[in-house]
């Protein structure tokens, strides 16, 4: 029998400074539960810290609110936390963002490394971004549990 | 709820080892380059950074770390790393900066390879 434990979290939070560690703590707290490592735990914190960090500082939204959902899913197959990072800022364009990345390769890059980072510390990551808001979905999969 | 970062510095002849507890955010990356550079006033060119007490970093924190580095390189001086996680270590490789600075995996080799003096027991 392929039984299913799904938790879902739902945190609305103001965009104030390290506001970023609290959504991480409360991702973190549900990845324990469903199952994950505490490398992937780790890695999923990282890229939860980046997203908020972007939404912070360049949505420029009115009700200076971030959208957290985390939901995980615990199964005979694998563990799988989702996340979504949402704020109903100006959005931003997408291609743009993912030219203006550089390689480090003469001197290292400073800023612009967010998206980046959140692609290499998840399995999956889609931003979808229009001028009402953009939202942030990250899936970090745990390892399989079957033999 | 956050974890604020505390700086400690250990001289070691020429050399300076700066330990960090906590968070690396813009503040805490603040934090390090203003003891960063009053080591480097102080004469300092080569730097440990021992993170075995920070299990989380941001990229702007990281961003203040790779404008150290490129003060000290000014400086004729290195930077490395040492006692990263290795989600930190993989960051690190991310941004680039560990093509500029060393990272070791414990104090003692990051100190042998720094021809620093012998690491105090804490």
């Amino acid at each position: 029998m392929n039984e299913t434990i799904e938790r879902q979290v739902d945190l609305t939070l103001p965009m104030i400074p390290d506001i970023e560690i609290t959504a991480a703590k409360a991702a973190a707290e549900l990845a324990r539960e469903i199952g994950l490592s505490p490398d992937q735990i780790d890695e999923m914190a990282h890229a939860v810290v980046e997203a908020c960090i972007n939404a912070r500082e360049h949505s420029c939204c009115v009700d200076q609110r971030i959208y957290l959902r985390f939901v995980g899913s615990s199964s005979e197959r694998r563990p799988k936390l989702e996340v979504w990072i949402t704020d109903h800022g100006r959005g931003f364009d997408l291609q743009e963002a993912r030219l203006r990345r550089t390689q480090p390769a003469d001197a290292p890059k400073k800023r612009g490394w967010g998206l980046q980072i959140m692609e290499a510390h998840m399995d999956e990551v889609d931003i979808r971004s229009s001028p009402e808001g953009t939202t942030v979905h990250m899936v970090k999969y745990g390892e399989s549990t079957q033999s | 709820m956050t974890d604020e970062l505390k700086v400690s510095v250990e001289r070691r002849g020429t050399g300076a080892v700066l330990y960090t507890k906590g968070y690396i955010n813009n503040v805490g990356g603040e934090e390090i380059a203003n003891r960063s550079y009053e080591l480097m006033d102080q004469g300092v060119r080569t730097l440990l950074l021992n993170l075995r007490e920070t299990k989380i970093v941001n990229s702007i924190g990281i961003s203040i770390l790779i404008e150290i580095m490129e003060k000290m390189i000014e400086q004729g001086g290195k930077i490395a790393f040492c006692c990263l996680t290795p989600v930190i270590q993989k960051t690190f490789q991310i941004m680039g900066l560990a093509q500029y600075a060393p990272i070791y995996s414990d104090e003692e080799s990051a100190c042998t390879a720094l021809e620093f003096e012998t690491a105090r027991k804490k």
